[in-house]
Parts: structure tokens; C-alpha cells; sequence
């Protein structure tokens, strides 16, 4: 993998902006992350994570509306640039590749 | 109930969190605690809310994005701008860099000269645990015995009842003829405890490092000794013969250790162990608790302290002396070893003590230095800002924050500093020798990486605090006001003044005492010491090999000492040949107390003379007569005192009374000698008797104490002038009466002038910073001279069209620094007032300070400065106007 190589959390906050498209904004990515994994990070975290991915470039972010429960602030929405999902891809392909490889031994009692 | 989250909370944040990322952090949190408020109680969602703030207090939300660059970005850029700028005004960087050199350079040796002093004792490892033991018997407020110097039995008894004492080590030292039979030397020989080199850091070059003196015939010596002695030869086991008594004993080379470092106090060539002791002391010395004769040192186990020896002290010696003295009367105390070479508050034991208070001073006047070579930068640099107006305006136009112009003019300043450093360092190592001639300090330069770092560290402060105020000024104009062409400069220049003012302070303040240092030693030279010194040569005698008692030791001495006065007498430049126990220039001069049988406590000085010795110094007498040599009475039982000693003893004195005592002995007194000062200027003039032999005083005296060695010396006056020819003289005749021993001979004035060595030495270094400093303000003088000249020379030219002479255009010129001058030179003058009187304190006899010298400083120091700036003011006021005018800006 070269270049980028990101972290565990990094990569859970970086495919939650991927799949919440548009709404990725700090809190959403929070629940996201909560919801769809063990890991129940504070929000604080997920912004400190935010500002690292996107100094590494590998999301956008932008300032997007308000809503009242917010006092009038908006929020910054966050989505993945061309990079951000390359590595995604990467990860995804190392995952895979080296998973295949698993010898087929330890899935005996599964049937294929 | 409360629906917001707390107030203060949300201050914290606001405060701390960067403004470009607040409203999202702020927005996220308020929407959780909206979320926690709806599902929980309101405390919960408070304490979130709050938890989750503190959580954020985070170095990446703190920083401002624009902070991310560190102020002191030193990019190349920058030191090529300051490069190109330094280059462009090479007038002011020469100025600049000269200064600031000039001030490192002194500062280098200076401050080496302090180090050293400061560093006395401290290269020995257990530095901390080392102490100096002390006695101190206080018996009324007149009778205070205090000394470094112990009696040799606090050896064993330190070690016998302190188990806090790892080791406990006794030094002594005594003088010993040394060498084979027909090329003796007389040498200090110290006798020290076996351990020392345990507990020491002496280097052992040769020999069995860890036990360098295994018995009694062994002798430790130091490597140049071993080339003295042995030269190129392996001095490993040869032996090297000492007369000690009638005896003569062969040691044997047992190590070579290196010669001991400059800062350390304990410094000897040859060491030989206490183990012969009891060859050295009487049995009754070794047992006694009145008689001091040597250093004691302890070590203190890692795990102990010394309070807890303190505390116990006083038991264990009543245990010994209980009946002989009162609890509280013997003290024994303990000084750290680091604190022996700067404490003048405990006495003197065998090394040699510095005066902290000229340690201190000298490291004042480096910093005085360092800071008028700082202000020079400053002002010159402030002075500057005139013409760099455009050049930030446009900087500041084109996007610049304060922060990087700050950070560009510090490059500048660091840049010379740099510079300056080179130049320094170079100056520094090229006048080292001339600086050790003129002060008699052995500073060497070592550059250590310690002092490499240090210079590197000075030159980052020198940078920094030279450059941060003309910084700051520069690269906060405001650009409107730059553009407009107003200039806004009266409080810099209310600053320029005051920097000007200072400088000025300090040198005139270095220039003054430079003066009075040096009319207290005229003052000191000129006052009539009592006796006539002049042309006096000392040689000090031998004592016949079978002295045993102080009596054989004085007495025999001057005996044997007739041979040689007899062969003297035949040359006709050789005048008034005399002998004494004591001569002028020598401090520690005996002293004898007892106590009378009414239980008053008397103590004098006390000097053994032939009945010549008055005629060698011209010693006068206020009553009576001297002593008559053909009278053997006088030669037994007359003693002269001095006018001190009478008015001590507080009766009118007859003629042929005896002193106050319970058993005067055979004593009479037949005169009294005008007051003479035998002991430097510091102090005043002590009760003295004088005597022609011992007996007639000593049955009556409790307690001697002999600082100087009593051995007597000859004295004569010489009228020649060929100084090679009264070497040639005594070495002839000394041959013949002291065959195979060394001969010493001394010029009393040199002795003389050696008790105000440190007085001498302050004097030339105060001088040397005086006339530095006064460069360096002088320098800075003619840069801002240049600058405020060319700054106005449109005014001068519309002036000088209008009809102004040239004269009243210089004045007006020199004027503008004439009175910063003038009123540097008044502040200065109660600050060194009151700064010289403490001095001044140090000695018994000190001169007026007077109006005369602030005077005379003011003047030299103004009309420098002025003949300085005239050069270039005159310069300017003299062009032609319409040159001037011309100039287009």
C-alpha cells in the first residue's frame, strides 16, 4: 500500500462519509459508526480523526446548512474525495486477496 | 430546568477552540446535548456537554491555522534577505558586528576568569560529600581561636565515633630540604593519609592507582616534578632523599600522579603518608587538643549527613575535655570542600582563599559589557527603522504579518550576532594571551562542547535581546501611516534616548572606578607605611640541621646566620645588614596571647630581631632607645614595642616596666617604636613586641600562632643598581656559608605589592572593561551620529539656505546627544558612589573619594563621545545645501 496508510478508526470514519453521502457530518458519522460496529467513539474523536483525513486529503469537507437543535450552526459536511476511495478500494482488495488465501482447511464443517 | 448547556462551558470553548473550527464543534456538540436532553435527565446531558468540551481542549483545535508556522521560521529566505540587507549598510554592520564582538570577546574571557573560580574544588566526583573540618574555641568575646587547621588527633577521632564518616583523611604539609647532598631544594612535602587518593580525584599516572602510597618510605609525585627531578628517566622506584630533623630518609617513587588541576585548592608536588607521623610530631603533639598542625577532610557516607554529626559533636569532645573547657567552648564544624576557595568568612588553611566579592564584580562588568554591546544593536537598529519605513510599508502591502517581519529582523539580528560570534571567538583566542599577562589570571579557553553550546545559547539571547524591540517597533508601524510619509517616531525616540542614557551610565560608572580603584593603590603607595622598604633584599636562612625548639630554630638560626652577614659586609653596595623572624610583605606575622593573673586576656604580634634590623628599615622610635648591639642585657631580657602595643596596654608605659602578665619573666621594655604597618593596608596597625630573643617573653605565653614561617631572614639594603651583580654576590657568599642548599632572596617591595595583587588585578580589568565598553558605546555613537545626521539633511539644508551658520548647525546637531550624555553620566554618579564605598570597606586606610573623579570621568568619558561624533556632525552641517536638497526622498 503505498502512500496512505490509515488507521482502524480512520477507516471506519472514512467509510461511514463514504456511505452517508451528503449527510456526513461529525454526529451522523458517530451513530453510523456506533450502529455498525463495536466501536462507540465520542465526538470529539471522530472531529479529531475528520481533520487528520482531510489533511491527508483524503476527504472534503464544506460548510452545509443548519437545523435549530444545532443553536442556528451549521455543520461541515464531509465527503470522499478520489483518493479517499482509492484507499478504500485498497484496503478492500488487500482484504479480500489475503482472505482468499485462507487455507480452505479451516472452513471445513462450513459447506461452499 | 435548565435547557442550555452551562454558560461557562461553552466560554471555555469558546475562548480556547480556533475561530475557523468553532461553529462546527460548537453545532455537533449542542446537537448531541439537544439529543441527550430529550432521552436523560438534564444533568446527564450538562455533564456530556461539559465532558465532551474538555475532551476537545486539543492541540489540533487550540491552533490557529495561521500560528501552524513557528515565529522564529529561520527559512533561507530570511537569511538571505538579512544578508542582502547587512551587505547593502555595510557602515552599520561593521559598526554592529564590532560592538557586539568586541563585547564577546570580553565577555569569553572575562566570564572564563570567573568560571575558573567558581569551578575551584568541583571536578572531584563526591564534591558533595566532602567537608573540611574546623576548630573553633571560643572563650570570650576577645578570645576566639578559629581555624582550618586542625590537631592531628581529629583523625583518629572522627573515625572512631562518626559512623557517618566513610573515609577521614588528614592533610599537613611542612617544608623539607629535598634532593641529594649537593643540590638540595627546599620543598613543601605533604604528609597525608594513605586513603586520600580514595576520596580525591588526583589522577595516578604510574604506579598502583588504587594504592599509591602502600607504607611509610613510599613518596607520590607529581609528573613535573618527576621531570624536575629525574628528567626523561622512569621515576618509578628511584628514590629521592629528604632531611627531616638531623636525619636524612631515602622514599621511594611509589606513583606518579598528574599535576594537580589550577582550581584546586589542595595542590602539592610531593606527598608522602601520615604513617610517619610519629617521626613528624612529638607523641604529646599527636594527643594534643590546643595544637593545631594539619588539614582534616571527611567523607560522608552516601546514606548520611553531616547534621547528624553536628548534632552529636559536642558530646563526644566533652567526653575527652570535660574539666578543661565549657560545653560550647571547642567547636568543631565541617565546610563543604566546594565552599573553601570563595569563603573568606572561614580562615585560611594551607590553600590560598579568593575574594568572592571580585568574582562577582567581574562577572557584573561581563554582563555590563555584554549589555552595552546589546543596546549598541538596539539603538543602532531603532535608528534604522528611519530608512526602512518604505521597505515594510510595502512588505506589509504585499500580505506580511508582524509575525514574519518579527521573525525576518530577528534573522538579521542572529545573523550578526553570528558574525559577531566568529569575530569574538577569534578575538577572544588572538588577546588570550595579553589578557593573562595584564591580569596575571591563567585563564585558558578550552572549548568544551558545553562552552560550545553556551556560546551558541549567548548568541541566540545576544540575537534575540538586541533584536526584539527594533523588531517589534519595526514591524508594527502601521501601513497607513508609513505611506502617508508621517512618522509617528516620538516614543521610539524617547527610547533611543533612554538606551543612550544607559550606555552612557555604564561606562561612565566603569570609567570612575576604574579611578578610584586606582587612587586607593596610588593612596596605598603613597601613605607612609612607618619604615623605609626601598631596595631591601630578604634571604631567608637556613636553621642548623639540630634545631629542635622554636628557641634553637630562631635563636641558632640568626647565629648561623652571622657567617654569611660577615662575608656581606666586605661589599660597599651592601648597607645596614639586619636579621628578623619577620619581614614587610609577608602576612601571618607571629602572635603570642596569654592571660594575666587579673584574668585579662592580652595578645600581640611579635617579631625577633638582631638589634641592625631597625637601621635596614629605618624604623624610628617615639621613646626610648632601640636596641644597643653591644649590649648583651638588651640582647636577653629588652624588649621595644610599638605605639599600638603602648596604648593597648593602656597605662603610660615607663621606660623599664615589663608587659601585664601573672609571670612576666626577665623583660623590660626600653622603648617604643613609632607605628609602623607590618601587615597590608587592609587592616590596622596590631600591638606589636619586639624582641631579641624568645626566652624572656615565652615563659609567660599560653598560645602562639606562627602564619608565616618564624624562620629569620636576613635583610640588607643595596645601593648598586646592577641587579645581576647582587645575584652574582649572594650566590657567591651564600655557596660559601650554605653549601648544598638552595638559595632564595626576595625584593621586599615585590612581597609588598603582592598583597594587593587582587586589588592590582581588579584594577587592570576594571580598566580594560572601562576602555571596552567606552568603544563599544562610541561605536554606537557614531552609527547613530550618521543616522540622525542623514535623516535631517534636508533640514539642515533648508537651515543652512535660511541662513544658518555652520557652527549653530553643529550645535544643534550635538545637541541632540549632549544632554543623554550629560545626564548617563549624573544617574551614574550616586550608583558608583555607593558601590566604590562598599569596596573601599575592604580596607583600614581608604581614600576620599571626592567630587574630583566623577568629574574627570564625566569629562573623559563626554569628550570622548563628542570628539567621536564631531567628525561626522561637522560633515553634515559643512555640505553644500543644494546637495542636499537634491536628494530626492
Amino acid at each position: 500500500m503505498k502512500g496512505t496508510h490509515i488507521g482502524d478508526l480512520e477507516e471506519l470514519v472514512l467509510l461511514s462519509v463514504g456511505s452517508l453521502y451528503r449527510e456526513a457530518y461529525a454526529v451522523n458519522i458517530m451513530k453510523v459508526i456506533k450502529e455498525n460496529s463495536r466501536r462507540s467513539p465520542d465526538v470529539t474523536s471522530v472531529h479529531s480523526v475528520l481533520r487528520r483525513l482531510e489533511k491527508k486529503g483524503l476527504v472534503n469537507s464544506e460548510m452545509g446548512g443548519s437545523s435549530a437543535e444545532r443553536g442556528g450552526r451549521r455543520k461541515r459536511l464531509f465527503t470522499l474525495t478520489t483518493a479517499g476511495r482509492a484507499v478504500l478500494d485498497d484496503i478492500n482488495a488487500t482484504r479480500t486477496a489475503l482472505y482468499s488465501k485462507l487455507p480452505k482447511l479451516t472452513m471445513q464443517g462450513i459447506s461452499i | 430546568m435548565n435547557q442550555q448547556p452551562p454558560k461557562w462551558a461553552n466560554r471555555f470553548l469558546e475562548w480556547f477552540c480556533n475561530p475557523e473550527l468553532l461553529e462546527e464543534i460548537q453545532g455537533d456538540l449542542y446537537e448531541i446535548f439537544d439529543e441527550k436532553l430529550r432521552t436523560g435527565p438534564s444533568w446527564k446531558a450538562r455533564w456530556t456537554y461539559i465532558f465532551l468540551v474538555v475532551r476537545s481542549f486539543r492541540y489540533s483545535v487550540i491552533a490557529r491555522k495561521r500560528n501552524r508556522k513557528p515565529l522564529f521560521i529561520m527559512t533561507g529566505k530570511n537569511f538571505k534577505i538579512a544578508f542582502r540587507i547587512l551587505w547593502k549598510d555595510k557602515f552599520n554592520t561593521v559598526l554592529n558586528i564590532l560592538g557586539l564582538s568586541i563585547g564577546i570577546a570580553s565577555f569569553f574571557l572575562m566570564g572564563n576568569y570567573v568560571l575558573k573560580e567558581l569551578s575551584y574544588d568541583h571536578f572531584h566526583t563526591r564534591k558533595d560529600k566532602i567537608y573540611r573540618v574546623w576548630l573553633k574555641e571560643v572563650y570570650n568575646e576577645d578570645k576566639v581561636f578559629f581555624n582550618s587547621v586542625t590537631p592531628p588527633r581529629f583523625e583518629r577521632l572522627l573515625e572512631e565515633h562518626f559512623s557517618e564518616f566513610d573515609e577521614v583523611i588528614q592533610v599537613n604539609r611542612n617544608s623539607y630540604l629535598v634532593g641529594e647532598a649537593d643540590e638540595r631544594y627546599n620543598e613543601s612535602v605533604y604528609i597525608i593519609s594513605p586513603e586520600f587518593f580514595d576520596v580525591f580525584d588526583f589522577k595516578i599516572l604510574s604506579g598502583d592507582p588504587k594504592n599509591p602510597l602502600p607504607d611509610r618510605n613510599s613518596i607520590t609525585i607529581s609528573s613535573s616534578y618527576a621531570i624536575k627531578y629525574f628528567g626523561e628517566d622512569n621515576p618509578l622506584g628511584r628514590l629521592i632523599e629528604v632531611q627531616m630533623g638531623e636525619e636524612i630518609r631515602e622514599f621511594k617513587v611509589s606513583s606518579v600522579m598528574a599535576d594537580p588541576p589550577e582550581n584546586s585548592s589542595i595542590s602539592f608536588d610531593l606527598a608522602i603518608s601520615n604513617e610517619n607521623n610519629n617521626v613528624i610530631f612529638s607523641q604529646g603533639a599527636m594527643e594534643a587538643w590546643f595544637s593545631v598542625s594539619s588539614e582534616t577532610y571527611v567523607l560522608v557516607g552516601d546514606n548520611s549527613s553531616i547534621a547528624t554529626v553536628e548534632s552529636g559533636i559536642q558530646d563526644v569532645v566533652m567526653g575527652y575535655l570535660e574539666g578543661r573547657v565549657e560545653r560550647g567552648q571547642y567547636n568543631i564544624g565541617f565546610q563543604p570542600l566546594t565552599d573553601i576557595h570563595l569563603n573568606p568568612g572561614i580562615p585560611l588553611g594551607f590553600a590560598p582563599v579568593g575574594n568572592p566579592d571580585y568574582v562577582y564584580i567581574l562577572g557584573f562588568i561581563c554582563v555590563l559589557i555584554i549589555a552595552v554591546a546589546c543596546i549598541n544593536y538596539t539603538t543602532l537598529a531603532v535608528g534604522r527603522s528611519l530608512k526602512r519605513y518604505k521597505e515594510i510599508g510595502i512588505r506589509k502591502i504585499m500580505g506580511a504579518h508582524q509575525r514574519s517581519l518579527i521573525s525576518q529582523y530577528l534573522t538579521e539580528s542572529i545573523a550578526v550576532t553570528f558574525l559577531a560570534l566568529i569575530v569574538g571567538v577569534i578575538l577572544a583566542v588572538v588577546l588570550l594571551p595579553y589578557f593573562n599577562q595584564l591580569t596575571g589570571a591563567n585563564v585558558t579557553l578550552a572549548f568544551s562542547p558545553t562552552q560550545v553550546l553556551m556560546a551558541f545559547i549567548l548568541m541566540g539571547v545576544m540575537g534575540i535581546a538586541a533584536g526584539f524591540y527594533p523588531a517589534v517597533i519595526l514591524s508594527g508601524q502601521k501601513v497607513t501611516s508609513i505611506l502617508q510619509g508621517g512618522s509617528g517616531r516620538s516614543g521610539k525616540n524617547n527610547f533611543r534616548r533612554g538606551m543612550v542614557v544607559f550606555q552612557f551610565l555604564i561606562t561612565v560608572f566603569l570609567v570612575s572606578s576604574t579611578l578610584i580603584v586606582k587612587k586607593q593603590l596610588n593612596y596605598m603607595q603613597s601613605l607612609d607605611l612607618g619604615f623605609d622598604h626601598n631596595a631591601v633584599i630578604s634571604v631567608p636562612l637556613y636553621p642548623p640541621p639540630e634545631a629542635r625548639s622554636l628557641t634553637d630554630f630562631v635563636e641558632g638560626t640568626m647565629e648561623k646566620g652571622q657567617i654569611l652577614k660577615e662575608r656581606l659586609t666586605q661589599y660597599p653596595d651592601i648597607e645596614s645588614i639586619g636579621m628578623g623572624s619577620h619581614v614587610f610583605g609577608t602576612p601571618g606575622w607571629g602572635n603570642i596571647s596569654y592571660t594575666d593573673d587579673n584574668g585579662a586576656y592580652w595578645s600581640y604580634n611579635i617579631l625577633f630581631v638582631d638589634p641592625y634590623y631597625f637601621e635596614t628599615f629605618g624604623i624610628e622610635m617615639t621613646e626610648g632607645v632601640a636596641f644597643d648591639p653591644e649590649s648583651g642585657l638588651d640582647k636577653r631580657q629588652s624588649i621595644i614595642i610599638n605605639e599600638s602595643a603602648a596604648r593597648y596596654i593602656g597605662y603610660d608605659i615607663a621606660i623599664g616596666e615589663s608587659l601585664p602578665g601573672y609571670n612576666p619573666g626577665e623583660h623590660a621594655i626600653i622603648g617604643v617604636a613609632k607605628d609602623f604597618n607590618f601587615e597590608s593596608l587592609h587592616s590596622e596597625i596590631r600591638p606589636l613586641v619586639i624582641s631579641q630573643s624568645l626566652g624572656n617573653i615565652y615563659s609567660m605565653v599560653a598560645d602562639h600562632d606562627y602564619g608565616d614561617s618564624p624562620s629569620p631572614k636576613l635583610v640588607f639594603r643595596y645601593t648598586g643598581n646592577q641587579l645581576s651583580s647582587i645575584k652574582d654576590i649572594l650566590d657567591r657568599e651564600w655557596a660559601a656559608a650554605y653549601p648544598g642548599e638552595e638559595l632564595n632572596f626576595e625584593f621586599v617591595e615585590e612581597n609588598m605589592n603582592f598583597q594587593y595583587e587582587s586589588e592590582v588585578r581588579l584594577n587592570k580589568l576594571v580598566t580594560v572593561a572601562g576602555i571596552l565598553s567606552m568603544i563599544i558605546a562610541c561605536l554606537g555613537l557614531i552609527g547613530l551620529a550618521v543616522l540622525v545626521t542623514n535623516s535631517r539633511t534636508k533640514e539642515i539644508g533648508i537651515r543652512k539656505i535660511v541662513g544658518a551658520s555652520v557652527s549653530s548647525i553643529f550645535g544643534m546637531l550635538v545637541n541632540s546627544f549632549a544632554i543623554q550624555l550629560v545626564i548617563g553620566a549624573i544617574i551614574s554618579i550616586p550608583f558608583t558612589y555607593w558601590l566604590m564605598n562598599n569596596w573601599l570597606e575592604n580596607f583600614a586606610y581608604q581614600v576620599n573619594i571626592g567630587p574630583v573623579v566623577f568629574i574627570v570621568s564625566c569629562l573623559i568619558s563626554v569628550a570622548v563621545a563628542l570628539l567621536v561624533i564631531t567628525f561626522h556632525t561637522l560633515r553634515a552641517a559643512r555640505n553644500n545645501p543644494v546637495d542636499a536638497l537634491r536628494i530626492d526622498g
